[in-house]
């Protein structure tokens, strides 16, 4: 349903977490490894980032389109869809979807002027096919949730409302990963306040036993985010550039 | 959806097409296409059949075209929600998507629905201008409680439809959901946990006729009472065979004030009061436009008169109440499923157009095609064939109708076909409601009770500018 998680297309599409990160063989035969393929999706998703930054579209139509280009790479090789067409793709088909439409062109000028690099090169024409190759990817699946509602409702019932800006961050940060894909939103949500909890040293042990959730899950999750955060410091844009060099899809 | 597999006969990578106008699309061999049916701002309509060996083979399906759009900025916002609403959404009394299929070489969207012969607009035509008598009590009360229980279940999952009018209300022909309602039309309708633009702001044109007053004053926001009120015109229209408030649409840009369309409303309702309706002296025509908007007075609730129904009738009650004035008064989906006139007879059932006494039985006329129309929208020479559904009533009216023989224009006509076992029709007459209910099923792992309400109840997102948290 569109307003009701667990009746939702979204909810029916979770993944099991060793189907999300599956490199498709035409990407494997280029030598694409899981972590090359993780690091290309996550340059992707700061891709993202940064062009909504350009063309001012909200949070959740960022998280959108990061989690409609995670999809995309659930059924479709890199080989096939260029991520540095489906990026800005993602990001017009989610602005529609979420009622703030960005121009094409628009997308095309601030393309120009984040990346002088040829390989980032698209024009008009190049999103508007894609938009349409990415609707069929996505099965035409377009409603997704976030937990950045779940998170907001949640904090004032811990009475957290201070850790707003904090957890919010840690929110963002979970779209680096493929968590979006895995688990439901307010899970991810609950992690995050886990982590910020035990990292601003407050204790939320009953008020978590009181929500009835596995807690075992929220933990994993929040174990995911830190294991993010330990191994970020060693990504560096080297790494990433050499795996989306093997990719050598545009001469 | 159910089965999840929307299948894609769009692939076809534009290899096979021979890229140029006149070659169809791969993905239509499946279809016989039969002619045009529908046009709208928005596209065309067209009637085909499944010819594949399938189990749906020989199926009538309604495709609506989606013109491109023409400042070069892809798949049109209307078609991109209609499709998000579509694919999430499942009800006896909605629309079913059954398939979408793209056009690579000239990038356009096509969304398959299944076919429904009839729709309101027809109906009322037709025993207005054809049989010249009113519509069975029985079919009356079916067709509104049907339409009430599919839009009990939008508003359950916060969806406002936005554009409900008798055209938009779909009723399959004979087959194995005969007389079964189903709301259509969804490029307007929006998920309303996000702050709601007016239409105007989308550069949509929508009918007057059915618009709420709290609209027509200048509110700035939708709620789902909008849809009750036009459930309440189609209701009226139902009886009388007439459209309850025909006002002279004023056409201007953006969203001109549409004066005449209230005075119809004041004239059979009476004025509305601070009283009655304290957020009156809040919406900005009221306060812009005193003098005009009470240029004539109008005390006395001339309604009952106007539909003949005795102040007494629940028919009369349960119609004031969709009519309420002040949105947050009017009568919800699941309040007026639960009203008196459901319970009295005759009761309400899932086949609205074969009431119990057959003597009472009207044969309406099916759809009428055009079938010198392709999927392409040009015209060709190609004589009209006959190209009435197969499934025709015996003794209907003859032929094809021409479509240049209409009276006007008509959005989309599309229906979605689910099976229904025959033994959840008991839940019809013993507990109406009960069948809007199921929105969230048993079974599912449910949070405590905050958790799960923070997965519904939405407000505005909370942006927080610059740095992404921690590890910046």
């Amino acid at each position: 349903m569109a307003a009701n998680f667990w009746t939702s297309t979204h909810y029916k599409q979770l993944l099991d977490p060793e189907d999300a990160d599956v490199v498709h063989p035409p990407d494997r035969e280029r030598g694409i490894t899981v972590e090359d393929f993780k690091l290309i999706k996550m340059q992707m998703a700061n891709y993202i980032w940064k062009l909504a930054q350009s063309v001012k579209v909200r949070q959740r139509v960022i998280a959108t389109a990061v989690t409609y280009m995670r999809r995309v790479y659930t059924r479709k090789s890199m080989s096939e869809y260029d991520p540095r067409l489906v990026a800005p793709a993602c990001l017009y088909l989610a602005a529609k979807a979420e009622e703030s439409t960005v121009q094409a062109k628009a997308l095309a000028f601030y393309i120009r002027k984040i990346y002088s690099d040829e390989k980032y090169r698209y024009e008009v024409k190049d999103i508007l096919e894609m938009e349409m190759k990415i609707l069929e990817a996505l099965n035409y699946y377009l409603v997704v949730f976030h937990p950045y509602r779940s998170l907001t409702h949640l904090l004032q019932d811990a009475g957290m409302e201070e850790m707003t800006q904090f957890t919010w961050g840690l929110v963002n940060d979970t779209y680096k990963m493929d968590l979006i894909l895995v688990h439901p939103p307010h899970l991810i949500a609950l992690a995050c306040i886990y982590i910020a909890s035990v990292y601003k040293d407050k204790d939320t042990t009953s008020w978590f036993e009181e929500l009835r959730v596995d807690m075992n899950v929220v933990k994993n999750i929040a174990v995911e985010i830190l294991d993010f955060y330990e191994n970020r410091t060693s990504i560096s844009e080297e790494r990433v550039h050499a795996a989306l060099n093997k990719l050598a899809m545009k001469p | 959806m159910g089965d999840g597999s929307l299948g894609s006969g769009g692939r076809g990578n534009s290899g096979g097409g021979g890229g140029g106008g006149g070659s169809r699309p791969e993905w239509l061999q499946q279809y016989d296409l039969i002619g045009k049916i529908g046009e709208g701002t928005y596209g065309l309509v067209f009637l085909a059949r499944i010819k594949h060996p399938s189990t749906n083979r020989g199926k009538f399906i309604a495709i609506k075209k989606f013109k491109q759009s023409k400042d070069g900025d892809g798949v049109s916002p209307t078609a991109i929600r209609e499709i998000m609403l579509l694919r999430e959404i499942s009800h006896e009394n909605v629309v079913k998507l059954v398939n979408v299929h793209i056009n690579p070489v000239d990038m356009s969207l096509y969304l398959a629905f299944d076919y429904a012969d009839h729709d309101l607009y027809e109906i009322i035509r037709h025993h207005r201008d054809k049989v010249n008598q009113a519509i069975n009590l029985y079919t009356v009360k079916s067709l509104l409680w049907q339409l009430l229980n599919g839009l009990n279940y939008l508003h359950s999952n916060w969806i406002i439809h936005r554009d409900l009018k008798p055209s938009n209300i779909l009723v399959m022909g004979e087959g194995e959901e005969q007389g079964v309602v189903k709301i259509a039309d969804f490029g307007l309708a929006r998920v309303y946990q996000a702050p709601l633009k007016p239409l105007s702001d989308n550069g949509v044109v929508v009918t007057i006729w059915y618009r709420a007053p709290e609209l027509l004053l200048g509110a700035k926001h939708y709620t789902s009472a909008v849809d009750m009120w036009a459930v309440g015109c189609i209701f009226a229209e139902l009886l009388t065979l007439k459209p309850l408030f025909q006002g002279q649409e004023v056409k201007a840009n953006p969203n001109p004030f549409q004066l005449d369309q209230l005075d119809k409303i004041f004239k059979v309702l009476g004025h509305p009061t601070q009283e009655k309706w304290p957020m009156l002296v809040n919406l900005p025509h009221w306060q812009s436009d005193v003098q005009h908007i009470q240029r004539h007075k109008y005390d006395d609730n001339a309604l009952g008169n106007v539909v003949r129904l005795p102040s007494k009738h629940p028919a009369f009650d349960l119609l004031s109440k969709m009519l309420e004035y002040d949105p947050q008064k009017r009568i919800t989906a699941a309040q007026a499923l639960e009203h008196e006139y459901f319970r009295m007879e005759p009761l309400p059932g899932r086949n609205a157009l074969v009431p119990s006494s057959p003597g009472d039985k009207v044969n309406y006329p099916t759809r009428p095609v055009d079938t010198t129309t392709d999927i392409e929208g040009t015209t060709s020479l190609q004589p009209s064939q006959s190209a009435s559904s197969g499934n025709a009533v015996p003794g209907n009216m003859p032929g094809p109708h021409v479509v240049t023989n209409r009276p006007m224009p008509r959005p989309m006509h599309m229906v979605g076909m689910q099976r229904m076992p025959a033994s959840g029709m008991a839940g019809y007459n013993l507990n109406p409601s009960g069948m809007g209910g199921g929105m969230n099923p048993s079974g599912i792992p449910m949070q405590r009770g905050v958790a799960n309400q923070a997965q519904q109840v939405h407000f505005f997102e909370l942006i927080l500018d610059g740095c992404s948290g921690v590890a910046c």
